[in-house]
């Protein structure tokens, strides 16, 4: 029996219909893929995860430890070779200390590693709720992929960065993803794979990813998951480096007692009172806003810092009186912590003026600062203004 | 009379060892230099009567090893191997030593140089792999001094220093480039200063025969293969692939779209040379044609990072960084990927695959580009194992910073 036009034109379009119903589309096989990862009403429960495990580099196995909390915030400690690496993320930003970078300190993340770290804080899937969290997702079709047969789902997060989801055709498990990663905070392509899905109380979780980006290769072995368990919020915050802690004794509210020394009596007397604030401006940044009379009107805004590359404290004085900056740096001596003056002099032969400040009687709701002037190159010092520091309690 | 009986039985004898190592590999000398025999990490023992059911590699013997990256050479029942001795955190050795291969004991000991200390942490002492002739043992240190030792006891016959007497200057992580014997020339990649990039030393007393190219020293180790029916040596310097004859001649170069290559030319075929590092475009296959250099093939399905792969029936198989691959060497394309031996290494022995993960797990797998099919495998070593396994008489040599093994295959 031969087919006629008309017979076969209807033929075609039946297939045609047949193959649109049993087409997927990406919600479909999203769908497929959250139903995959187990009970969506346990993982609306589930706050916050503590996971420790094994972490690969460069062919290394070390322990794994990581947080990861519902609204997108990340912590991690791990051993990447010979260094001891620390990271963490609040969502919107965040921090490492990687010595491999050659910096002891905790420093802000780039606009690559934040999108690095969205990736890392993914606390159940990118396609939970996508539309909700200004995802969008398309479907490039089937593929295979090392032997698998995966559906590969374009990914666009809000941030701009493109991923690809390669998702276990008979699974609707996550196989692979394809995004950016970096590697010494420069953007790099890396490729993901995920294995071991493993059941914790109804969801499902992989505990295996292996990551190559780069010639670099990771491996994360997950060994326990803990759910809404206990731990410090402030993990996340960026720490403050110790030196800075250190001068965490000028850190409030104080009423300041100004002395002026008189030569005549040989004793100090009483000029001014005020107040002062001081108070962290950025992580590893002081900074104290005080006004008072000498004789005349000194309002200074004064910043401190910590230098770690020359082991000193430096501190910038704006004289709202001069209208002029002046740099000290110093350290910390027995238990008095003494600032000098650089010279900012284009010559260095002009000397000139020399200023000390000498924080003493440390406690912690009093300190005192003399200052005091040299203009012999330090040999005699004539005492400045004394200012006595009593905290005020609110 | 008897001393003519004497020489007859020692001809026997001779020719009698001569076939037995040529029916075992096909190097009398075996497994004598890095990457093998043939420096192409092949070995073609057969391995066809193993019964792969119930084959387990079976432990010989497990010794301790100073740290070093050094392949294991073995040749006449002796292995030869490289390793370091840490004095103090600052210092130490680093030595050439023999081991008894039934055993793992040590036969002798020589110090070559100062260790090298690796501060970003990957591995102190030695990189190069040793090769051996009929009677000496030529080596490598890291800090870059090249050594010729006897066999028989490892007393020092010959040494040259690359940086104090050539000028060279130590690559990013310390000497690791593997020597090479062509005839009578011990053959180097040395990076030496005036036109001493590449030196052919005389093995008997370090004397330079020839010189030729500049640049500087590489990770990369010279491949020494006959191509077009002349002996030529390979090296993939920087971004040139440099030719030479035996007698020093440049024959080729050909300028390669990537540089920093670790991982050795691999011969496919009789006239194609196969290249692949970590950066783009991951391989290059080279015909040689009556002496000219063509680029047959690209792509990025394989990038080796320091570890080398092996050709066996038109497919090329390897870490792809850190999945183990098996690509066509016609078209590039992809057979199968297995993942989960790290950064590992592998060795072809008859037409299996020997593997070793970055780990130290032994796996024996089907060289076929069909599907990874593992036969057996077992965890033979723990910690970081980046150094290839040895192959000769049925059993298998691996090392890591610590310790050597021997397991039987066969």
């Amino acid at each position: 029996m031969e087919l006629n036009k008309k017979q076969y034109l209807l033929v075609v379009i039946m297939l045609f219909i047949i193959t649109l119903g049993n087409a997927q589309t990406v919600d479909d096989i999203i769908a497929k893929h959250l139903k995959a990862h187990g009970d969506l009403d346990k993982w609306d429960k589930v706050e916050s995860m503590k996971i420790t495990g094994r972490f690969t580099a460069f062919s290394v196995e070390d322990d794994f430890y990581a947080i990861k909390t519902k609204d997108g915030k990340y912590y991690s400690e791990l051993q990447l070779g010979k260094h001891g690496v620390i990271e963490a993320f609040d969502g919107k930003t965040g921090w490492t200390i990687d010595p491999w970078q050659d910096f002891s300190f905790p420093r802000e993340l780039n606009k690559n590693e934040r999108n690095v770290f969205i990736q890392k804080a993914e606390f159940f899937t990118p396609f939970y709720k996508y539309k909700e969290n200004g995802c969008t997702a398309e479907l490039l079709g089937k593929q295979v992929v090392d032997g698998v047969e995966v559906y590969a789902i374009k990914l666009e997060r809000p941030n701009g960065f493109v991923e690809t989801w390669y998702l276990d055709a008979d699974t609707y498990l996550e196989y692979k993803r394809e995004s950016r990663w970096v590697d010494f905070a420069y953007g790099v392509p890396a490729e993901t794979y995920f294995d071991d899905f493993r059941n914790i109380d109804g969801i499902i979780i992989p505990f295996f990813s292996e990551k190559t980006f780069w010639q670099r290769n990771r491996i994360i072995q997950i060994e326990n998951i803990e759910l809404n368990g206990e731990f410090d919020q402030n993990i996340f915050v960026m720490p403050r480096s110790n030196q800075i802690e250190k001068l965490n004794f000028l850190i409030g509210d104080w009423g300041v007692r100004i002395n002026m020394w008189s030569r005549r009596a040989n004793r100090w007397y009483k000029a001014d009172s005020t107040n002062s604030k001081i108070e962290y401006i950025a992580t590893n940044l002081i900074q104290e806003n005080i006004s008072f009379i000498d004789h005349f009107v000194q309002s200074n805004i004064t910043n401190f810092s910590f230098n770690a590359s020359s082991g000193n404290y430096f501190s910038t004085v704006y004289s709202g009186f001069s209208s002029e900056f002046q740099v000290f740096n110093g350290n910390f001596t027995d238990s008095t912590f003494v600032l000098q003056n650089i010279n900012m002099s284009c010559d260095s032969s002009d000397a000139s003026i020399q200023i000390k400040a000498t924080y003493s009687e440390i406690s912690k709701d009093s300190f005192v600062i003399d200052v005091s002037q040299s203009n012999d190159n330090g040999i005699n010092w004539m005492p400045g203004p004394q200012l006595v520091y009593g905290r005020i309690h609110k | 009379m008897k001393i003519k009986q004497k020489y007859l039985w020692i001809t026997i004898l001779l020719i009698g060892n001569v076939i037995i190592g040529v029916s075992q590999n096909n190097n009398p000398l075996g497994w004598n230099q890095f990457r093998g025999p043939d420096r192409n990490g092949a070995s073609i023992e057969s391995l066809s009567d193993v019964n792969w059911l119930e084959m387990q590699p079976e432990l010989i013997w497990k010794k301790e090893l100073g740290s070093g990256f050094s392949e294991l050479t073995i040749s006449e029942g002796i292995i030869y191997t490289m390793g370091s001795t840490k004095t103090d955190s600052l210092s130490g050795f680093e030595f050439v030593a023999a081991y008894d291969e039934k055993t793992g004991n040590k036969l002798w000991n020589t110090k070559v140089d100062s260790i090298y200390i690796d501060h970003d942490g990957w591995g102190d002492g030695p990189r190069s792999t040793t090769v051996i002739d009929e009677t000496q043992i030529y080596s490598l240190s890291a800090w870059g001094k090249l050594s010729a030792n006897l066999k028989e006891d490892g007393r020092l016959l010959w040494q040259v220093d690359f940086i104090k007497d050539f000028g060279s200057n130590i690559p990013r992580w310390g000497y690791a480039s593997s020597p090479v014997i062509v005839d009578d020339l011990l053959i180097m990649e040395v990076g030496g200063s005036d036109s001493r990039a590449f030196v052919a030393f005389d093995k008997k007393n370090g004397e330079i025969k020839w010189s030729n190219g500049d640049g500087n020293a590489s990770h990369d180790s010279p491949l020494s293969v006959v191509l077009d029916g002349q002996e030529q040596t390979i090296f993939a310097n920087g971004r040139t692939l440099y030719s030479y004859s035996t007698k020093g001649d440049t024959i080729w170069t050909y300028s390669m779209p990537f540089g920093g290559l670790t991982a050795i030319p691999l011969l496919i075929g009789e006239n194609k040379i196969f290249l692949s590092g970590v950066r783009n475009p991951g391989f290059i296959i080279v015909e040689i044609k009556d002496g000219k250099p063509t680029e047959i093939l690209h792509g990025n399905s394989m990038k080796n990072d320091f570890s080398s792969c092996v050709y066996h029936n038109g497919y090329i198989y390897g870490y792809h960084v850190a999945a183990l691959r098996c690509i066509s060497a016609e078209t590039g394309e992809v057979s199968w990927t297995k993942r989960g031996f790290g950064k590992g290494s592998l060795m072809l022995v008859d037409d299996k695959l020997v593997i070793l993960s970055d780990k130290g797990r032994l796996a024996i797998a089907d060289a076929t580009p069909k599907a990874y099919t593992e036969l057996t495998s077992i965890q033979a070593i723990n910690g970081k194992s980046w150094t290839a396994p040895s192959f000769l008489n049925g059993k298998v040599y691996i090392r890591n910073l610590t310790e050597m093994a021997c397991y039987k295959i066969k």
